[in-house]
């Protein structure tokens, strides 16, 4: 956009850049340098020797993978169906469906607070996966039925006259040409189910049952307010996320503006 | 067309029932056991539920906490929106040019997008009080600022906005930049042999032809201010004093901390319908420029 020629015109972008983005390290810096202070590399140690980061990673795995299933599963078979197969009124299944895209989760909080609190459900992983998966689910299904419009009919036409089901059709013919948008609503949910915080606040009391989201209150109960061993904790949760960004740069971006695009 | 219609002969409804059953079900169900609580004074656990009508929508409307926590919705809508994507459009634009090190500030961009608001808000806690590394850069140019800002009823919701442009800058960029590659070059060429500058063009021909991008980010926008929660209750839980209550941290003070349900359900109906509101109003913005 900017495509300068003289050396003093690049020179200048360049800086301009280079002062846009320090704003955005600031606070990893902080973070790290925080995380520092009084004993140091102890805070690591005194953070690590607690034994709960491995059983929070371990909690949020469980959970990301949890809600990953039931979004796969369910926004690859209802988008091939919306986009693809014949339903009676489909058009007002659809936008059932899409009315509750932009519903706040807050505004779940106090029926589902009731409600599971009838059926046992606080301090089980379930009290989190369903209700994440049911407010992914309206935007992935339309990411998923956007990309299957685009498959062309005839390619389930020339399964069918070999004789395919429906079944072996989108097993054999739509799943393996979804992959692309299959791999954006895969990173989105896992960013999303990842870094819940209210669910996981709200229904899972127990320590052994909490997820890293909470790691930092845990410390700050742990440590009465020592802020440099929470933001060690802090240090400790960012980076793997960070680590595996970098192996999926592209995979993420993709993943994260799917839905905005046209 | 005809073959297409053919192809499509088999009955699809047990395809999408499985995901039909469980979101309608579960999100639906909620919305009315919502309904239904907002006419209740109710502590959730007591036997004893009483019926009180439409009494919690007008105690809402009477509440000055309410009221506050709608205006902050729309001050922090208004000017995270135009600063977040004003950044983003620049940095869109300048890593289309010929910089050197694109990925690395792309990534340096984009890493607070991922990373969640939990983890950070014990960061900015720190970043911005007077133990934070604000106050040393300050206090080490003898500027004699004294960075309390979070404290302060007038300066923490711009903090919280601060936090939230750095989140989602990354997401603006992205945006543009990827609705950037799909512009003409022929286009921008022909601009600049008109003689118009870099930044008229920036301004006259890109800035327009992102239009759908920019709908898209306000959509996300309005719903994410009204969805806004974490970064206001883990960094400033509400105060000082309610200056940084929102729809989310009033429901959950409410609901959850105070016992209310009746009272916070009502709410939440209200900030449902607001949420409702501002995806239609966006969505007929995005028809109007169609035409």
């Amino acid at each position: 956009m900017f495509e300068t020629r003289s050396l003093k015109s690049k020179i200048v972008l360049q800086i301009v850049l280079l002062l846009l983005t320090i704003p955005y390290v600031i606070p990893l810096i902080q973070m790290f340098i925080g995380s520092l202070g009084g004993t140091g590399w102890h805070n690591y140690k005194a953070v690590w020797d607690t034994g709960v980061v491995p059983i929070y990673f371990r909690n949020s795995l469980l959970i990301s993978a949890g809600v990953i299933a039931l979004v796969y599963a369910f926004s690859m078979t209802a988008g091939f169906g919306f986009a693809k197969l014949r339903i009676f009124g489909k058009e007002v299944f659809f936008w059932l469906i899409l009315v509750a895209l932009t519903l706040p989760e807050v505004i779940l909080l106090s029926p589902l607070f009731v409600t599971f609190q009838k059926l046992h459900m606080f301090n089980t992983f379930w009290a989190v996966i369903l209700p994440t998966a049911a407010l992914q689910l309206p935007f992935t299904i339309l990411l998923a039925r956007n990309f299957n419009s685009g498959i062309p009919s005839q390619l389930m036409e020339a399964a069918r006259i070999d004789g395919a089901s429906v079944f072996s059709t989108f097993w054999y013919v739509i799943l393996p040409l979804t992959k692309p948008i299959a791999a954006s609503i895969i990173v989105l949910t896992l960013i999303n189910s990842w870094n819940t915080y209210l669910l996981p606040l709200l229904f899972l009391q127990s320590p052994d049952m909490q997820t890293v989201t909470l790691l930092p209150q845990y410390f700050q109960g742990e440590f009465t307010n020592d802020q440099t061993k929470i933001l060690a904790a802090a240090v400790l949760t960012a980076i793997p996320v960070i680590i595996v960004y970098l192996f999926m740069q592209k995979s993420f971006e993709k993943g994260m503006s799917a839905g905005a695009l046209k | 067309m005809n073959q297409s219609s053919k192809s499509t002969v088999m009955n699809g409804l047990p395809w999408i029932l499985p995901a039909f059953v469980f979101v309608v079900g579960l999100i639906y169900y909620s919305i009315f056991y919502t309904f239904k609580l907002s006419t209740l004074d109710w502590n959730g656990l007591d036997p004893l539920q009483t019926s009180v009508g439409m009494s919690n929508y007008d105690k809402a409307l009477n509440d000055w906490i309410f009221w506050k926590a709608i205006r902050n919705t729309a001050v922090f809508f208004v000017i995270t929106f135009l600063i977040q994507n004003f950044l983003g459009f620049l940095f869109a634009a300048i890593l289309h040019s010929n910089v050197k090190l694109a990925t690395l500030h792309k990534c340096l961009i984009f890493i607070p997008t991922i990373l969640a608001p939990a983890t950070m808000a014990p960061v900015f806690r720190l970043l911005f009080s007077p133990q934070g590394m604000l106050q040393d850069v300050f206090d080490a140019l003898h500027l004699g600022i004294t960075v309390d800002w979070l404290a302060r009823p007038d300066s923490a919701l711009f903090v919280l906005m601060i936090v939230t442009i750095w989140q989602f800058t990354g997401m603006s960029f992205i945006l543009y930049y990827a609705a950037m590659s799909q512009i003409d070059r022929e286009m921008l060429e022909a601009s600049h042999l008109d003689g118009a500058g870099k930044f008229r063009t920036l301004l006259s021909i890109v800035l327009p032809n992102c239009k759908s991008t920019t709908i898209s980010l306000a959509m996300l926008g309005i719903i994410g201010s009204l969805k806004t929660f974490d970064v206001p209750y883990l960094i400033t839980t509400g105060g000082p004093n309610h200056a940084t209550e929102f729809l989310g941290t009033y429901i959950f003070r409410q609901g959850i901390r105070q016992s209310h349900l009746g009272y916070a359900a009502a709410i939440s109906v209200m900030l449902l319908v607001l949420a409702i509101c501002g995806a239609i109003l966006v969505n007929r913005m995005n028809k109007g420029g169609d035409k």
